[in-house]
C-alpha cells in the first residue's frame, strides 16, 4: 500500500472527504490494471462485480445499434470513476469499457469494497451524502426544466438568454456534467425551435398597406389650397402642350 | 418630341437619386438623347453617381436661377467624362447638377427663386439638347419646384419604400399627380424586403393608387456598400437589383 495510491484516491470524489484509515484500507485492497489501446476493460451485459478508479489514460464508454456497431456514448479521463453503479444495484454493466489511451487503473472488487463498507461507516456515510446530493441535484435540474419546457410551450423563449450553466467545479462525464450537457442541449434546441418559427414567419410575411383618407385628404387640400397651386394647375396642362407643339 | 420624366418619393432615402441615374443611364444606353437635373438643391446628390464632386463642378442649376449662366452652361456631358462608366462613352446623356456648396445652397433656400424660370430653363434645354427624356431627380415632399416637376412631366415615377408612412405620403402625391393632369404615372417600389410577399404587396399597391408598379427593387447591400460611387446597374448586370431596374426601364421607353 503506497502513500502515492491514497494520494491518488483522495483526488477521485468520492473518496476526497474519508478519514485517513477508511482510505489506507481501500489502498490496501486495490488492484493496479494497466490496458493499451483498444483493450476492452469490460462488455456491455457482463457482471458488474468491480468499480475503477482511472489513473492515467483515456476510456470510451460504448454501446451497439441495431446492426451490432459501435456507438460511442462518451469518453472518460484520468481522475473519474467508473462502473460504481453496477458495484451497487448488481445490475449488469450498462455499456462497455474500451480503452482509447493506454491506461491505468485501480480496481476495486465488490467484496473488498463491502467489507471496508461495513466496517467504516464513515464511507457508507460519504456514499450516501454523494448520492443524496447528486439526487437532490438532479431534482433541481429536473424542475428547472419542466418549468422551462412550460413556458416554451407558451411561446416564452426567455430561457434562452435567462438559463446559466454552472461551469464551475463540474467534472468532465460527471453526473452533473450530463445533467450541464442536457440544459445546453434544451436551450440549443429552444434557439432552434425559435429561429424556424421566425423563418416561417418571414416566409409568409405580408404587408398591410393601410391609408388614413381624412389625413390624406387634409394633406392634399393643404397643399392644393394655395394660390401658386391653383396657378400651377392653370398652367400645367398648357405647359405640356405648348412643349408638344414645338417638338 | 421629348418626354419630361419626374421622379419623386414623399420622404427621403428611398434611394431616389441612385434609382434616377441608373434608369436614365439605361435610357441613354438604348440610344435615346437623356438629360438629367437635379432640383433637389436642398441636398443634391445624384452628381456623385456621375463622378461629379466639388473641385470638378462646373456651372450649377443654382448659377443659372442666379442668372449667372445660361442652362445650356449647365449641362456636364456624361459621355465625354464615362471614365467609370466606359459603356457610357461617347452617349448622349448630359447632367445638369445642383451646387453642393454650403453657401450656394443656403442662399437659395433663404431668397428662394423664380419657379418660372426654372420652368423656362427645364423647356430649353428639353428643345436645345432634343432630348427624347429629361429625368428630373426631385426634392421630397412637395415644395414648388417639386409641384412644377410633377405639373410639367409626361410622366411621374413615385417610388416608395414598402412601408406605412409611405404609403401614405405617396396617396398624397398620387393624388396631386391626378390633380394636376400628368398623363402617365408609375409607381417603383425600392428596398423591399425579400420575405415579403411581393405579388401581395403589388396587388395592394397598384389596387391603392391605381396604377401600375413597374418595378420591386429589392434591399441591395452591395448598392449600399457602394457608396453612390457610381452606376450599379451598369457594373451588375445580372444582379436581382439590376433585373428589376430593366423592367422600369423598359416602362419608362413604353411612355413615347
Amino acid at each position: 500500500m503506497s502513500q502515492d495510491t491514497i494520494a491518488r484516491l483522495k483526488k477521485i470524489n468520492w473518496f476526497a472527504d474519508l478519514p485517513e484509515n477508511v482510505l489506507v484500507a481501500l489502498a490496501g485492497k486495490v488492484i493496479v490494471r494497466n490496458l493499451d489501446e483498444d483493450e476492452i476493460l469490460f462488455n456491455k451485459g457482463d457482471v458488474g462485480d468491480s468499480l475503477f478508479v482511472i489513473l492515467e489514460g483515456r476510456v470510451k464508454v460504448v454501446t451497439n445499434d441495431e446492426d451490432g456497431n459501435e456507438i460511442a456514448l462518451n469518453k472518460v479521463s484520468a481522475g473519474e470513476i467508473i462502473g460504481e453503479m453496477s458495484l451497487l444495484d448488481h445490475r449488469p454493466r450498462s455499456a462497455g469499457i474500451v480503452v482509447l489511451e493506454r491506461a491505468s487503473m485501480l480496481e476495486l472488487k465488490r467484496e473488498d469494497f463491502m467489507e471496508i463498507l461495513i466496517g467504516h461507516p464513515d464511507l457508507t456515510l460519504a456514499i450516501i451524502r454523494n448520492l443524496t446530493s447528486r439526487l437532490r441535484q438532479n431534482t433541481t435540474y429536473i424542475e428547472q426544466i419542466t418549468d422551462m419546457s412550460r413556458r416554451v410551450a407558451l411561446g416564452d423563449y426567455s430561457v434562452i438568454t435567462e438559463s446559466r450553466i454552472r461551469q464551475t467545479q463540474i467534472e468532465k462525464g460527471s453526473e452533473q456534467d450530463k445533467v450541464n450537457q442536457l440544459m445546453v442541449e434544451f436551450v440549443a434546441m429552444v434557439r432552434g425551435i425559435r429561429e424556424r418559427e421566425a423563418d416561417l414567419r418571414n416566409q409568409v410575411q405580408k404587408l398591410t398597406l393601410q391609408i388614413d383618407a381624412g389625413r390624406r385628404k387634409r394633406d392634399f387640400d393643404e397643399i392644393a389650397g394655395t394660390e401658386f397651386y391653383a396657378d400651377l394647375k392653370k398652367r400645367a396642362q398648357e405647359l405640356r402642350t405648348q412643349r408638344k407643339d414645338k417638338g | 418630341m421629348g418626354q419630361i420624366v419626374s421622379i419623386h418619393s414623399f420622404r427621403g432615402g428611398t434611394g431616389k437619386s441612385n434609382v434616377t441615374a441608373n434608369l436614365a443611364a439605361q435610357v441613354a444606353l438604348a440610344d435615346k438623347r437623356v438629360g438629367i437635373v437635379d432640383t433637389d438643391i436642398q441636398s443634391p446628390g445624384i452628381h456623385a453617381l456621375f463622378g461629379l464632386d466639388e473641385n470638378n463642378m462646373g456651372n450649377t442649376l443654382n448659377d443659372f436661377l442666379h442668372d449667372k449662366c445660361t442652362i445650356r452652361e449647365v449641362a456636364f456631358p456624361v459621355g465625354d467624362n464615362a471614365d467609370h462608366h466606359l459603356q457610357l462613352a461617347g452617349k448622349p446623356l448630359w447632367l445638369f447638377p445642383a451646387s453642393i456648396r454650403g453657401r450656394e445652397i443656403s442662399k437659395i433656400l433663404r431668397e428662394g427663386f423664380d419657379v418660372n424660370l426654372l420652368n423656362t430653363g427645364l423647356q430649353t434645354l428639353m428643345s436645345e439638347f432634343e432630348l427624347d427624356y429629361l429625368f428630373i431627380d426631385t426634392h421630397p415632399g412637395l415644395n414648388e419646384e417639386t409641384l412644377l416637376s410633377i405639373a410639367i412631366s409626361d410622366l411621374l415615377i413615385v417610388i416608395l419604400r414598402p412601408d406605412q408612412q409611405d404609403f401614405q405620403g405617396t396617396a398624397v402625391t398620387v393624388d396631386i399627380a391626378r390633380s394636376l393632369d400628368v398623363p402617365n404615372l408609375q409607381l417603383i417600389v425600392n428596398k423591399a424586403i425579400p420575405n415579403h410577399d411581393i405579388d401581395d404587396l403589388r396587388r395592394q399597391i397598384e389596387e391603392a393608387y391605381n396604377a401600375p408598379l413597374t418595378g420591386i427593387l429589392p434591399l441591395n447591400f452591395e448598392l449600399a456598400d457602394n457608396g453612390s460611387r457610381n452606376l450599379f446597374a451598369l457594373n451588375n448586370p445580372g444582379h436581382e437589383w439590376s433585373q428589376e431596374l430593366y423592367k422600369v426601364t423598359e416602362a419608362i421607353l413604353s411612355v413615347a
